[in-house]
């Protein structure tokens, strides 16, 4: 495999919302993990995020 | 067999200065690469070299591999970590580019892959059936407009046999049996005479 190949697979697996087991493992706490990107989407944008807004709704269904 | 050629891990313990990338690397933890690189892509003149890569269609995968392999040189961090923050990497670029209303391309989905269909795998297995609807229609339409005349056979040279019913012309034919006009007149007169 390429570098490039490799680079594009990595880039498809946390787009997927996946984390490397081992990473996950190793730390507990990752403060760049997927929901920080999604948040700070938000947070730029000005617009939730597909996660974000579903977790709002969730929140709001449990008030 | 060679003996001279290094041992796995020597270049890390070298003292010599050699390549970058073949140094023990500056960062290892995680949020500190990533952190490092965001604030890197930050900077202006490194955010408006990728929004400029990004305007002339580079994929957002591109310029992620791009800036790994900078900061790899340099001796920043290893391929093993450059592999688990290009995920990050992207996911920020993309952001940046939303932010900035730059089109942007992640290049993650194989557009020259050739999508398979049912009809193409019949296709290329030989198996096609019926006809589909666009064919049914394409022949009803040919029945209305009636049946094709068959096209004539090209007459290939003066040797070859003339299709059939085609007959030369009196006047051709004539000429082929060499009667000339004047012959044709003389004969005639001679007929008046012998009336006469």
């Amino acid at each position: 495999m390429q570098f490039n190949e490799a680079v594009k697979k990595s880039i498809k697996n946390f787009m997927a919302g996946n984390m490397p087991e081992a990473l996950t493992e190793q730390k507990e706490f990752l403060m760049y993990g997927p929901d920080y990107f999604d948040e700070l989407e938000a947070e730029i944008l000005d617009e939730p995020t597909d996660s974000t807004a579903a977790r709002e709704e969730e929140e709001s269904d449990e008030v | 067999m060679k003996f001279e050629g290094p041992i796995p891990g020597e270049n890390f313990l070298t003292d010599t200065k050699n390549y970058p990338w073949h140094r023990p690397p500056d960062l290892v933890d995680y949020d500190e690469t990533v952190s490092y690189m965001l604030s890197k892509i930050d900077e202006p003149e490194q955010i408006e070299l990728v929004f400029a890569m990004l305007g002339i269609d580079a994929k957002v995968t591109t310029v992620v591999s791009t800036l790994l392999l900078q900061a790899i040189s340099k001796g920043k961090f290893t391929i093993d970590m450059a592999m688990l923050i290009a995920g990050p990497l992207a996911r920020y670029i993309e952001i940046q580019a939303k932010n900035a209303g730059v089109k942007y391309d992640m290049g993650l989905e194989n557009k020259d892959r050739i999508v398979l269909t049912p009809t193409l795998l019949k296709a290329s297995l030989g198996i096609l059936e019926q006809p589909e609807e666009e064919s049914l229609e394409i022949m009803a339409m040919r029945e209305e407009a009636g049946p094709m005349e068959p096209e004539q056979e090209q007459i290939m040279g003066l040797m070859s046999q003339p299709p059939e019913g085609a007959v030369a012309e009196d006047d051709e034919q004539a000429a082929m049996l060499g009667q000339t006009e004047e012959e044709v007149v003389q004969d005639s007169v001679q007929s008046e005479e012998e009336a006469a």
